[in-house]
């Protein structure tokens, strides 16, 4: 079981020794039970550090955050950021790197076991428990949760109240690490990968227009699903034409020609232009962390919708995001055995 | 003239609008020839010109679907002829992806397709226009991604 | 608005379906699931499936009077002639929303003051004007994040409603707070008995109960604005916000929040045709305060969080004498990184 004292005494250590800028980890939260991300600066603060199935958020993002804060405020404070990775954190960091995002020696990874369980999905959880209300959530063994309530702390099985995610992660230990805490435990697989694909595919053409139809309509455009996304790190977006980069020899001319692709009215054609931008954009690049799904406040199926060209990645160009950083990207190579037959 | 826009039309009258992505060196030249030759094809394409299928953006596809058009075309050189020797092997793979995701989501699989024209067939051009013209003509109009605009 | 008058009944839970079966021609509202664990208010299909006893919606009730996308007017152009614009004024269908919480409710009463105090803003009471609001008190917290009683209000207030019901045992106690509220349940006609003593002697002590719930706290509500404003540069708001992802979830759903931003949508650009809209916009993103220059004055989260806070609690109490935030905990619960306005107000807002 992984040593939550451990892992804090090396983000002390490193803070201590001022070898890291910050420290990117997980802290209690005030507004529920899932953990809140915590950008720590000061060896003090290495106290608040927790690591438990609540933890759910990929951190991955706040390299990419901090790379942008960082080159807004011109700091020359080349050391690096140090940050705790899960199996699927890691496999973003990967990818960023495969895309030299960053450079490898700018970021320090705290790498932590998920164990056999992985972290907790809050609303399972929320409707195994009724009426109780969850307050904290620790690992217990090697495939439960012990779930603290309002009446006490009982066991619950994992695999009922874990992360769809989870469920079907074949790489749940990192795979790119300076450190890592917990015990190696690299599979778990408890469910076949892209079974919802699947079923989703076998529907008919018209009914799956109706379910995605419906998923559209509803989406908010608040883009928390972009946000929070660490491989969506554009400087300029697709869906807010006025937010692209405008320098200081930027014309009016320019400014005008800009090509608005998207309106910005949350009409059904528009938030599917927008999610589906997102996924093609994804092909390739979507490590499964599935927090666009969960941070989406209407509930819209993103991870559905992203993992489809995961799947064909996966079967049709045998390639997993996030496993190599030395590995090209999916798009930016191809093999004289793709698929050929759909073309005229 | 009356009589060739007749027999251009079905029963319902419905003209399918398509958008056709040609590459510079092959497809566009293809359909050139395909014009020169006098050969007879549906004018239903509004033909656009990129350098390379290797430069085609997937935004370009989505955003033809949502300004309205019917179906959407990717052409290039066959594997081997690329001008830039292998934009077109990306392409299929990106082009691949993108037709997976539209079939996901619903989308009818007749409305975006990508063929392999060469400068020298023109001939293939008409029929691929052809098979492409009557295809979305058995389907009707596109109204799922199309936005509602009045 | 309208005068107030005050008349309390009693109607059997059975009864509503009836009772909106009555209301005739007017568009229901009651909130539904309309997908897995996604509440919002759904059009009432079948009046005998509403049950009332929802937890608080994701979307607040704002849409009904303040869509998220308006059309302000359409313009045409006939070739080499100037431009014609059309005025579109919302003429919506009568439409009474039921299980309106409390919190909710004060929240449409912090946009009437927006869009009537300086400028009466026609698209908005165009759809006021045919929206009555159904409110229910709470006799529980429908959210674990519920402050309504530390932001003023509480789980059974009345202002922004027009009827205000009140669940006790298998019946409503029904006030009609409004002249349009007593109007609505005149409709209802024998389906309602007069409240007697005894039942609102019933009713207070519900309410009385549903107040003495425990909340979460905010001391000396008086003093945060001051307090905020003596805390405008600590550095303690990027330090809030080094967590934040910068997306729209805590403004886009807050019962309050009514910054928009104003569209073209061209279909044609010669001869030019299309619409102006009003959409909903944010604080949250970086371009909505981004200059034509380049320059953002409000260019870090840090910042950000800072003025979604100080609208709030700061300066909508100097222009309004009133707190923009109802308590009703969505941005607290929604937020994907557990960003707590109430933790804020905590830190930054004691004196």
């Amino acid at each position: 079981m992984i040593d939550v004292a451990q892992l804090k005494a090396h983000a002390k250590g490193l803070l201590e020794k001022g070898t890291v800028r910050t420290v990117f980890g997980y802290r209690k939260s005030t507004a529920g039970l899932l953990a809140e991300p915590a950008g720590i600066t000061e060896a003090a603060q290495a106290d608040d550090l927790i690591f438990d199935p609540s933890c759910v958020q990929n951190l991955a993002l706040y390299l990419v955050n901090d790379k942008k804060h960082q080159a807004e405020k011109r700091s020359d404070d080349k050391r690096p950021v140090a940050v705790v990775a899960k199996g699927c954190d890691s496999r973003a960091i990967t990818v960023l790197l495969q895309e030299n995002h960053f450079p490898r020696e700018s970021v320090h990874v705290i790498g932590v076991s998920c164990e056999g369980t992985g972290v907790v999905d809050a609303s399972k959880l929320a409707r195994k428990l009724g009426n109780k209300k969850a307050l904290a959530v620790a690992f217990d063994g090697a495939d439960a949760f012990a779930v603290t309530t309002n009446e006490g702390t009982q066991s619950i099985a994992a695999a009922e109240v874990m992360a769809e995610r989870c469920l079907e992660c074949r790489s749940a230990h990192p795979t790119l690490s300076d450190v890592v805490f917990g015990e190696a435990k690299a599979e778990r697989g408890l469910h076949t990968p892209f079974q919802a694909v699947k079923a989703k595919i076998k529907e008919s053409e018209g009914d799956r227009w109706a379910y995605w139809s419906r998923q559209f309509d509803r989406c908010l455009r608040c883009y928390a699903c972009r946000s929070v996304c660490p491989m969506c790190y554009c400087d300029e977006c697709v869906v807010d034409s006025i937010n692209f980069v405008i320098a200081p020899d930027t014309t009016a001319e320019e400014k005008a020609e800009r090509i608005k692709w998207i309106e910005r009215s949350p009409a059904k054609s528009e938030s599917a232009m927008y999610h589906m931008v997102r996924a093609i954009h994804l092909a390739g690049r979507c490590i499964d962390c599935a927090e666009c799904e969960r941070v989406c406040p209407v509930n819209i199926p993103l991870r559905l919708l992203n993992t489809r060209l995961e799947m064909e990645a996966f079967e049709t160009f045998q390639y997993s995001p996030g496993s190599d950083p030395e590995l090209p990207t999916l798009t930016s190579s191809f093999r004289d055995t793709d698929p050929n037959s759909f073309i005229r | 003239m009356a009589k060739v826009e007749q027999t251009a039309k079905d029963e319902t009258g419905f003209e399918p609008k398509i958008v056709a992505f040609l590459c510079k060196w092959c497809s566009s030249a293809g359909s050139d020839l395909a014009g020169v030759s006098r050969l007879q094809y549906p004018s239903n394409a509004v033909p656009i010109t990129i350098m390379c299928s290797g430069s085609m953006s997937p935004m370009f596809v989505l955003s033809a679907f949502n300004k309205g058009a019917d179906g959407v075309l990717v052409s290039g050189c066959h594997p081997g002829d690329c001008h830039y020797l292998k934009g077109n092997f990306y392409a299929r793979r990106k082009i691949y992806l993108v037709q997976k995701l539209l079939q996901f989501i619903g989308l009818e699989n007749d409305r975006f397709r990508m063929s392999w024209v060469s400068a020298a067939e023109g001939a293939k051009f008409a029929q691929v226009m052809h098979d492409f013209v009557a295809d979305i003509k058995k389907i009707g109009p596109q109204t799922r991604l199309k936005a509602k605009r009045p | 608005m309208t005068k107030t008058v005050a008349m309390e009944k009693m109607l059997k839970k059975a009864d509503l379906a009836a009772w909106m079966a009555k209301l005739g021609q007017t568009r229901l509202f009651a909130p539904a699931l309309e997908d897995e664990d996604v509440w919002n208010y759904m059009p009432v299909a079948d009046a005998k499936a509403v049950g009332l006893d929802h937890p608080n919606t994701i979307r607040p009730p704002k849409g009904f009077v303040f869509p998220q996308r308006e059309v302000l007017y359409k313009f045409s152009q006939i070739p080499s002639e100037a431009p014609i614009l059309t005025e579109t004024l919302p003429d919506p269908e009568p439409t009474v929303v039921f299980g309106v919480r409390p919190c909710d409710s004060r929240g449409l009463v912090r946009q009437d003051i927006v869009f009537t105090k300086e400028y009466e803003d026609p698209y908005y009471h165009g759809r006021r004007a045919k929206v009555i609001y159904v409110g229910q008190a709470c006799n529980t917290p429908p959210s674990a994040n519920c402050f309504c009683s530390s932001v003023g209000g509480s789980p059974c207030a009345e202002d922004g409603l027009d009827v205000l019901m009140t669940e006790l045992d298998g019946v409503y106690h029904v006030k009609a707070v409004t002249a349009r509220g007593a109007e609505l349940l005149a409709k209802g006609g024998d389906l309602f008995k007069d409240a007697s003593a005894t039942d609102k002697a019933h009713v207070e002590k519900t309410h009385a109960a549903a107040k003495a719930h425990p909340q979460r706290p905010i001391k000396d509500l008086g003093k945060v604005a001051g307090a905020l404003k003596k805390n405008f540069d600590s550095p303690a708001w990027d330090e809030m916000a080094k967590a934040c992802i910068g997306c729209g979830i805590c403004t886009f759903l807050c019962p309050t929040c009514h910054c928009f931003d104003i569209n073209d949508e061209v279909t044609c650009s010669s001869p030019c045709s299309g619409e102006r809209v009003r959409t909903w916009d944010t604080c949250q993103f970086p371009d909505f305060t981004m200059h034509t220059s380049g320059h953002n004055p409000r260019h870090d989260l840090g910042s950000r969080l800072r003025q979604r806070v100080c609208h709030k609690f700061l300066y909508f109490v100097e222009n309004h004498d009133t707190q923009q935030c109802t308590g009703c905990g969505r941005c607290v619960s929604l937020c994907p990184v557990g960003i707590d306005i109430v933790s804020v107000v905590e830190r930054l807002g004691q004196p």
